[in-house]
């Protein structure tokens, strides 16, 4: 190879392999997603230099490619949570209080991260019918809306949608099935066994 | 969401306008490569590279956040990530060229090897001018069009022509010294 153009284009390099990750991360960009066990069995968490972003059981998402399919914000694979925050959200999971946890809620509407918001003030043990987040919004009207921005709730369990249920007292719908939405109010102490 | 590659730079710009941080994500996968080769030969040093290769897009980032959507529509990309870029190498410039072979290798282990001969052409560009380093490392190692590189280094094409004629002709005296040694 004579020609010294050719052998200045020999010195293209491929940059190290974490270089785009950490870029992406560093400016708050994207998110990185692992595994993190719990008593729902092990739930995949993605998380942004910002706080959480999303939290989704394997049981429903079994692999990671099915839970970034579903994940909106741009990702990469982590080999582990950091140490802090694992705690963090195993003990928000075993206590049901999320107040020290950060959430990301970028990405959403402001409608459904005001309904979120309203939600994460809900306390263990307390259940509220939807038409209160309606209320708390200052949109009473609004009930369905919250409905439908509660069942896209990208961080649940944390989030605590599922103390969120029908004006007649049942549990109504959730993401994961009513069974679990009742099992959680049940061990929180919202309702009798 | 997974990350893909980008097809062309009128697909980063649009995604940019329609989804900030999905279009940052083709940015950085796009260009970086360019940009942290580039800086490899104009700083010398692995690691400087690798910062300026850093420190670019996450500027790049945050002067997204003031421009308007007509303004990135109207981006000439990599002309402005190479402003940015050069601005760092800059600063970095100015350290000395490691002699030691060895040193100077990446840490990451999956990387390509490092190419042939990687630190003589270090040392033979060190000879260019400035401006002649510039334009011959834009042109011929990150591929870049002479529009961009008249863009990022706010020289007229006609001289940045120049320079590459120039440091080209200096780079082939500088290589045939070497062969008669």
């Amino acid at each position: 190879m004579n020609n010294i153009e050719d052998q200045l284009a020999t010195l293209m390099e491929r940059p190290p392999y974490d270089l785009e990750r950490n870029t992406v991360i560093d400016a708050g960009a994207g998110d990185l997603v692992s595994s993190v066990d719990s008593r729902f069995g092990p739930l995949w968490v993605a998380w942004s230099r910002i706080g959480i972003t999303g939290l989704t059981p394997t049981f429903a998402s079994p692999t990671i490619d099915s839970f970034l399919d579903q994940h909106r914000r741009m990702s990469y694979e982590a080999s582990a949570l950091p140490r802090s925050l694992e705690g963090e959200i195993s003990e928000a999971l075993e206590s049901g209080e999320s107040e020290g946890l950060d959430f990301d809620l970028r990405g959403l509407s402001d409608f459904q991260a005001s309904v979120l918001e309203s939600c994460s003030t809900i306390r263990p043990g307390q259940v509220r019918p939807y038409g209160w987040i309606a209320e708390e919004l200052h949109k009473p009207g609004a009930t369905r809306a919250v409905g439908t921005a509660l069942a896209k709730n990208p961080i649940p369990i944390l989030i605590p949608c599922h103390r969120v249920v029908k004006s007649d007292g049942s549990v109504g719908s959730y993401a994961f099935g009513p069974e679990m939405k009742r099992d959680l109010l049940i061990r929180e102490g919202a309702i009798a066994l | 969401m997974k990350a893909r590659d980008p097809s062309n730079e009128a697909e980063v710009r649009r995604t940019l306008v329609s989804d900030r941080d999905l279009g940052f994500t083709m940015l950085v996968r796009r260009y970086q490569p360019g940009i942290y080769s580039g800086a490899r030969r104009l700083t010398h040093r692995h690691e400087d590279a690798e910062e300026v290769a850093q420190d670019t897009f996450l500027r790049a980032y945050r002067a997204l956040d003031g421009y308007d959507d007509q303004r990135i529509r109207d981006l000439q990309v990599q002309g402005w990530l190479w402003t940015i870029a050069l601005n760092l190498c800059r600063n970095r410039a100015n350290r000395p060229i490691q002699e030691t072979p060895g040193l100077d290798e990446p840490t990451g282990g999956t990387q390509d090897a490092v190419p042939i001969d990687s630190e003589s052409w270090n040392r033979r560009l060190a000879r260019l001018s400035t401006d002649q380093r510039n334009a011959v490392v834009l042109r011929h190692v990150v591929d870049l069009p002479i529009a961009d590189i008249a863009a990022a280094t706010g020289r007229p094409e006609g001289t940045v022509k120049a320079d590459i004629s120039r440091g080209l002709q200096r780079l082939r005296e500088t290589v045939e010294r070497e062969d008669l040694l």
